[in-house]
């Protein structure tokens, strides 16, 4: 568990994007796949954006992917991460091809290279807020 | 320093015979009149105050009076609190009733897909004389550049804001890939920096050096401040109209001889997407419509929010391979007056002042005239002008020509 910022951004949970969060919660990383296109998409999205089916089944991902590129935050944008200021943060390319954005723990580790591989952590910062960062493969 | 392969053209070889070429262009619209309010800090004036500054500006330019003009596009300000109504509210304040007029957000891009438009109505028959116009008070009016981008909830959450980050995720990934550096990305702003000096409507008049750039502040790593575009207020407008009319107006005619636009609107869903493959679509339409190819070009107004906005640009307008603007721009001579491609030439969004593109079209369109002065490409007959928006979605671009 990171430092608790005093002020956080929430995730807006919905009754779509619910089981994305609540996988967080239970050390998930779960994401739609279209039943009839098979795409995986994220963000979470009420349809394929490679067919517009709106029928998918939430599907478990392995957690591993790579760096596509990695930044360093130097100047505070948000009050919410005032507190971490310099911290990282990182695009993965997950293995099973969705990419999205995250850190890389602990948050103030300096960027890594791209094609580096991470796996994903599930970072608890309150009691109800779980969030997926990535730790390099060892 | 150069890898093998390189596109980069010597000078000389330049403005040989652009006669064949110029038979191949689309050039069905052509832009008569350019014009600039004040730039810079302007406080207690408005979007609109500060464009019908411009407007009043273009028009003296082109010779062409109000009351020829029979079209209105605009772009809302970063500060306008019209939204996607604001041509009607620019429409009333400056006293037009047009046949054809809207508005367009398209960002860094929109610019260039106004003046599209505007092309596209006059080669119809829907409009004869089209005003394009844009104002903002970003500086003084305050902006919502820092806040989280994406779709819902999904960015901010991971500390994902503003719109240096964006780029400099590209940047960072072009320097893994690639050994681009921030030193190179330097050499854009110095040049630009040099440019500005000599363009007395330029806010930023300091020298720069490349020390001055590797000592600027963090922002969001790789990317410094003097990697950063400045914010400004200000306005500027564009007057497109069909070829025989701007054949009569004040100034030498410029002829849209291409355009084009390309759009990456899936974020995270591309996978080339810090890459902003787009570009290369859109410069190759525009290519391909003005019969030209980067050979041809001899001066090039290149959107430049961030310095590494132009590495990606020099790649994919076909200057340099993929991976190799680094290198090119590097000591700043190839990008310079007397270089292989002489680019933003009037300082850019980087020290010209922040319009969003709209002045690196008025810079194009001065650069082909032969009006630049001390910052005059020698035998300047095409200009490459591009334009890029919002989060790395968005491109538009024009190749003008000499001759209506």
């Amino acid at each position: 568990m990171t430092d608790t910022p005093a002020e956080i951004i929430r995730p807006s949970v919905t009754d779509l994007n619910r089981p994305f969060w609540e996988g967080c919660n239970a050390g998930v990383l779960r994401m739609q796949a279209c039943l009839p296109a098979g795409h995986l998409r994220y963000p979470v999205s009420d349809a394929c954006p490679t067919c517009l089916s709106p029928d998918f089944e939430w599907r478990e991902l392995s957690g591993e992917g790579d760096i596509l590129s990695a930044v360093m935050f130097k100047r505070s944008y948000n009050k919410a991460y005032e507190a971490q200021v310099p911290y990282n943060v990182v695009l993965v390319q997950l293995a099973e091809g969705p990419r999205m954005f995250s850190n890389v723990v602990p948050l103030s580790s300096d960027p890594l290279p791209a094609g580096t591989r991470v796996h994903v952590i599930f970072d608890r910062i309150t009691d109800d807020v779980v969030l997926p960062r990535f730790a390099p493969v060892k | 320093m150069l890898r093998q392969g390189h596109h980069g053209i010597a000078a000389a070889e330049r403005g040989t015979s652009k006669k064949g070429t110029r038979a191949l262009a689309w050039s069905k619209a052509s832009i008569a009149g350019v014009g600039a309010s004040r730039q810079g800090k302007l406080p207690g004036e408005t979007p609109i105050s500060l464009a019908t500054e411009a407007l009043r500006a273009a028009l003296e330019d082109s010779g062409i009076a109000k009351e020829e003009i029979d079209g209105l596009l605009t772009m809302p300000g970063t500060t306008s609190p019209e939204g996607p109504k604001h041509y009607l509210a620019l429409g009333e304040h400056l006293g037009i009733d047009p046949a054809f007029t809207g508005s367009l957000s398209m960002g860094g891009a929109t610019a260039g897909a106004l003046v599209q438009q505007a092309a596209m109505a006059i080669a119809t028959g829907m409009a004869t004389v089209v005003a394009c116009v844009f104002g903002d008070t970003a500086r003084t009016g305050g902006n919502k550049f820092d806040s989280a981008s994406g779709r819902g909830d999904s960015w901010g959450i991971w500390g994902m804001f503003g719109n240096a980050a964006n780029s400099a995720l590209g940047a960072k990934r072009h320097m893994d890939l690639y050994g681009t550096t921030s030193e190179q990305l330097g050499w854009v702003a110095v040049t630009a920096r040099k440019h500005a000096r000599l363009n007395p409507n330029a806010t930023m008049q300091d020298p720069m050096t490349v020390e001055d750039h590797q000592s600027s502040r963090p922002i969001v790593d790789p990317l410094r401040l003097l990697d950063c575009c400045i914010i400004s207020d200000g306005a500027v407008a564009i007057i497109v109209t069909t070829p025989e009319r701007a054949r009569d107006a004040r100034k030498p005619a410029v002829s849209i001889w291409g355009m084009g636009q390309g759009h990456t609107l899936q974020n995270l869903g591309t996978p080339e997407w810090w890459y902003l493959p787009h570009q290369a679509d859109c410069i190759s339409r525009s290519y391909r419509m003005a019969g030209v190819g980067p050979r041809d070009i001899d001066v090039a107004q290149l959107y430049d929010n961030f310095t590494i906005s132009v590495l990606f640009w020099l790649e994919h307008a076909g200057f340099v391979p993929r991976g190799e603007a680094g290198p090119f721009v590097e000591g700043g001579e190839r990008i310079t007056f007397g270089g292989e491609l002489p680019i933003n030439t009037a300082g850019g969004n980087l020290s010209e002042s922040y319009m969003q593109g709209w002045l690196h079209i008025v810079e194009g369109v001065r650069q082909i005239r032969g009006e630049a002065g001390p910052r005059q490409v020698e035998g300047a007959e095409v200009c490459l002008v591009t334009g890029r928006g919002m989060i790395l979605n968005t491109a538009s671009c024009l190749v003008l020509g000499a001759g209506s």
